[in-house]
């Protein structure tokens, strides 16, 4: 049986009674709005955190980080407004031109922290490999909700890998380990979701061990670096050790009520690296202790918890499968961004959303909950 | 429909599926939440610490020592500023690169300066390092005018002890050395403070080294001083004047060049000590430098142990300088009157045995003020056997001997009082009578400092006050000495020892117009059988030369006790030395001059 998305008629006998019941009428309100509710929360909290974290800055970063969240949410109605199914016709073409985005950026993107990977307008910048990251989203859930069999077969699954590794391959090279690594929660939320054999779930694991062990070969100095850092802080505390520290310090002086507002000294004093962008959770772990990091953590869960939610519920594979990559995507950047703020993780740039300061991820992530939403909002839709 | 049915079905396994995913985040998230639990919750305060260290920079404010003057006022030991490198490897972006450029300016290798860093790192790994001493002017300033690019570097002022006299004042100042294990282990000391060693430094380390204070700052991450946290003041340590008289220090130090020994000269009148000497000696700013360890091997390791200080930590034999003690005693004790004479052929039996006299051919027949004179042995040997052991420790302890003299230079030796008791407990066998007869010349098991010769001969210029010698300007007078010697044996035994200087052993030392009373010592290191000169043998076996002295005699006020080891003879190598600190002292007491007999 195919899609629902290709075949309307078809579809409607899938619809549950119940959900039937309820069908076309009031539909706003069966939305999932919660989300977007902990969504505004995160980004208040983390406009406020940028606040702090760059008092000691030459730029007030404040004004700038409230008119990405502005940003944001003119995108979330607007993807939130377009029918997922209708944006899944258009994956191909979206995929190709986010890909060339990234071939583009190569060749005329400026240098940020060490990797060729953004486009500058005046002041502003955006980062291609986010765009790609939502068009590779969109291709690899129509492709894969495409798939008949109960289980992926080893060529599907090749292909799958194959449209994520193009994109992956190009940010490699800019080169941005960190950026490249997002799209492999995608990649592997949405195949086991899909539905793989165990067998062939061993031999990927096996095949990506491999790959990782090559990847090493390739990886830059500093990249070893970090990972071995990570293996040993002590191997080199004033070098790559020296972000790790600086931010447990901050993390842990933090104590259980923080530091108060603005009053961290890790932050105010300038001992944390990247503290508006990165390490932004080090700066509210500081200020505002365990409680505050505990009421972020919960709004982080609730806010996975919605978005795994949604796909459970959706109405067809495309929309689970969509769900299903961008919570994926959101886990990984919480958990490994609060991981490596505490020290669970090697250093990396992996923003966390909402919160870091940054416009091409924020957009991303408003985007990314428009999309989920939107999956949410069309549950119920007949066509 | 059954494909209905499998769709719905498949629907249902991969929401499933999307559960557990959820569950599995689920569970990683409150890993993470447990982790900043494990980091905020139980390690929090650790971690506040590791803040503040970052945040706040201890600066000691260093107190100044006190400065030590002469009895003139003259500095001895005082402070000079010094520019000292530190470099705060945290703040450095690149350390090799700072390292270059240090080395640069310096003109040193990189290496060295790493391996300094490296050695400071592993004892103090959270202080700035101290990677270079003493920079120029010029150096400074290059390291001022970097302080933008190179914020690691921090010139450090550092008050720097000098000692201006360097060798010539080594022995009574001692010198400063950063405080050891021991000395942190008191609490009053931390990690690169700098403690009194040895001589005046150490002895009065408490009032010299007053209280540091400490500046607290609150630092970013550049190592910029953004706020001031506290500040204590310290206080300054106490001046100490000294009894030394630079002059005669100088003089003394002088005449002691190339030679091994001591010299002591002090006022006999109240114990100052005027002037101690010891060689060889050494430079006691070399310890000020911290990092030159090489320096301290070879001083420690020299053969001729320059850093001792002969005159309180050498006890010897007193050789012949003990026969005026035996002079006093055998009056005291009525075993001669100062007219008793004895015979000298050279030699003489007592106990079966023959004991010689220096001189073979003998003095003929001598009383006390010739015997003194010629330091005739057989003389002594007689009232020796006269007064017998017990008395003879009896006077020898009287006159200070045996006992520390109780003088603010710190490592005093006791020396040695023989007697039979001593020998009971000490050879676990009797004291032999023989034993006895060289006790009486001042040999045998008898040990003195050139010290507590000062000392003895201070009691006999003064005629039996005994005075507690010191070398800060805060000693009282000598006590009197109770039991003992009628006034009238004095005479003869003063008599005697001006003499020895006039016409007799010591007139090496001889003054023109100043009355020097004196007496020579020279104390076999290997027995000779024949007679051979001190310039055909080797040195350690050469005898070791005393001279102990007063002038003038009639109103004593400067003793002068000279120790020279294996200097040879008393007469040829220790008289000479004190003649040269008397003329010093003339030179500034002219009024001691007597007219010129006319």
């Amino acid at each position: 049986m195919r899609s629902s998305s290709r075949s309307g008629p078809i579809s409607g006998l899938l619809r549950l009674p119940e959900e039937a019941a309820t069908a076309g009428i009031g539909r706003l309100g069966n939305v999932r709005w919660s989300l977007l509710l902990v969504a505004l929360m995160l980004a208040v909290v983390g406009a406020a955190t940028v606040h702090s974290a760059s008092a000691e800055m030459p730029v007030e970063y404040l004004g700038r980080q409230l008119a990405w969240v502005g940003a944001g949410l003119i995108v979330f109605l607007v993807v939130f407004s377009i029918d997922y199914q209708r944006l899944a016709l258009l994956a191909l073409p979206l995929y190709a031109s986010g890909v060339a985005l990234l071939v583009l950026v190569l060749f005329f993107g400026q240098v940020r922290g060490g990797a060729r990977s953004w486009f500058g307008f005046g002041p502003l910048g955006v980062q291609p490999s986010e765009v790609a990251k939502l068009a590779t989203a969109i291709l690899l859930a129509q492709y894969l909700a495409g798939r008949e069999g109960e289980y992926l077969r080893p060529r599907e699954i090749f292909v799958a890998v194959g449209i994520v590794l193009l994109p992956m391959g190009l940010i490699v090279v800019e080169p941005d380990l960190g950026g490249a690594l997002m799209f492999m929660p995608m990649l592997a939320a949405m195949v086991l979701v899909a539905g793989v054999r165990k067998r062939d779930l061993v031999v990927a694991a096996a095949a990506a061990l491999v790959v990782a062990a090559i990847g090493w070969g390739f990886m830059h100095g500093y990249q070893r670096d970090r990972v071995l850092t990570f293996l040993n802080p002590q191997r080199d505390p004033l070098g790559a050790g020296y972000q790790v520290r600086q931010s447990k310090i901050a993390v842990g002086s933090g104590e259980l009520a923080g530091r108060g507002y603005m009053q961290g000294t890790q932050s105010q004093l300038r001992f944390l690296p990247a503290r508006h962008t990165d390490y932004i959770f080090a700066v509210l772990a500081e200020e505002w202790g365990f409680l505050g990091v505990a009421f972020v953590l919960l709004l982080f869960g609730s806010f996975l918890f919605g978005c795994a939610e949604v796909a459970a519920r959706a109405r067809d594979r495309l929309g689970m499968l969509l769900a299903v990559g961008f919570f994926a995507t959101f886990a990984f950047h919480i958990l490994y961004n609060t991981g490596m703020v505490v020290g669970l993780a090697p250093n990396s740039g992996i923003p966390l959303p909402f919160l870091s300061y940054g416009g091409s991820f924020m957009l991303f992530c408003f985007a990314a909950a428009g999309l989920v939403l939107g999956v949410d909002f069309r549950r119920y839709v007949n066509r | 429909m059954a494909n209905l049915v499998r769709t719905r079905e498949r629907r249902e396994t991969m929401a499933t599926r999307v559960r557990v995913l959820a569950v599995i985040v689920g569970v990683c998230l409150a890993v993470v939440a447990g982790a900043y639990w494990v980091v905020q919750g139980v390690h929090g305060p650790e971690y506040r610490e590791l803040a503040d260290n970052n945040r706040l920079r201890r600066f000691p404010i260093r107190a100044p020592r006190g400065i030590v003057f002469d009895r003139d006022g003259r500095p001895l030991a005082e402070n000079v500023p010094s520019y000292n490198l530190l470099l705060e490897p945290d703040t450095s972006i690149n350390v090799d690169k700072s390292l270059d450029f240090a080395a640069a300016i310096l003109d040193t290798e990189p290496q060295q300066l790493r391996e300094l860093l490296v050695a400071h790192r592993r004892e103090r790994p959270v202080e700035p390092a101290l990677i270079a001493e003493n920079l120029t002017l010029a150096q400074v300033a290059r390291f001022e005018l970097a302080a933008l690019e190179h914020p690691e570097f921090e010139v450090d002022v550092q008050q720097l002890r000098l000692y201006r006299h360097r060798e010539q004042t080594a022995h009574v100042l001692g010198y400063l050395a950063e405080a050891g294990p021991g000395d942190l282990a008191t609490g009053s000391y931390k990690r690169g403070d700098l403690i009194g060693r040895r001589g005046v430094e150490s002895q009065f380390e408490g009032a010299l080294r007053g209280a540091d204070g400490e500046r607290v700052v609150v630092v970013d991450s550049r190592g910029r001083a953004v706020d001031e946290f506290r500040r204590n003041a310290p206080r300054a340590g106490t001046n100490l004047q000294l009894a030394i008289d630079l002059d005669l220090q100088q003089t003394a130090q002088r005449m002691l060049q190339d030679k091994v020994g001591a010299v002591v000269a002090l006022d006999p009148r109240n114990g100052a000590i005027l002037a101690m000497a010891s060689a060889p000696s050494y430079d006691p700013n070399l310890f000020a430098r911290r990092l030159r360890p090489d320096d301290w091997v070879r001083l420690q390791t020299d053969p001729l142990h320059p850093l001792q200080n002969r005159s309180v930590q050498n006890a010897l034999s007193p050789g012949s300088t003990f026969k005026i003690v035996m002079g006093l005693a055998g009056l005291s004790e009525h075993v001669v009157t100062p007219d008793t004479r004895f015979f000298c052929p050279g030699s003489a039996v007592f106990y079966n045995r023959r004991f010689r006299c220096w001189k073979p051919e003998g003095h003929g027949s001598v009383d006390l003020r010739l015997a003194i004179k010629h330091s005739c042995d057989v003389y002594f040997y007689n009232v020796g056997q006269r007064l017998g052991i017990e008395r003879i420790a009896r006077y020898a302890r009287l006159f200070g001997f045996g006992s520390i003299t109780g003088v603010d230079v710190p490592g005093e030796k006791a020396g040695l009082v023989p007697d039979a008791a001593w020998s009971q407990r000490t050879r676990k066998g009797p004291w032999y009578p023989g034993e006895t007869i060289s006790v009486a010349i001042g040999q045998g098991p008898l040990l003195v400092t050139p010290l507590q010769m000062a000392v003895m001969m201070a009691a006999v210029a003064n005629g039996g006050r005994r005075p507690t010698p010191h070398v800060a300007e805060t000693g009282g007078p000598g006590r009197a000495m109770a039991q003992g010697i009628p006034d009238w044996a004095w005479r003869p035994v003063r008599e005697g020892l001006q003499a020895v200087v006039d016409s007799g052993t010591g007139h090496a030392s001889y003054v023109p117009g100043l009355e020097i009373g004196g007496k020579t010592g020279t104390v076999q290191v290997v027995a000779q059988h024949t007679r051979i000169k001190a310039n055909q043998m080797a040195f350690e076996q050469r005898d070791h030369a005393w001279f102990v002295s007063f002038a003038p005699v009639d109103d004593p006020q400067l003793v002068v006790a000279v120790f020279i080891e294996h200097g040879g003879a008393g007469s040829q190598a220790a008289a000479p030395v004190a003649k040269g600190i008397y003329e010093e002292f003339l030179k500034k007491r002219p009024d001691l001059r007597a007219a010129p007999p006319t």
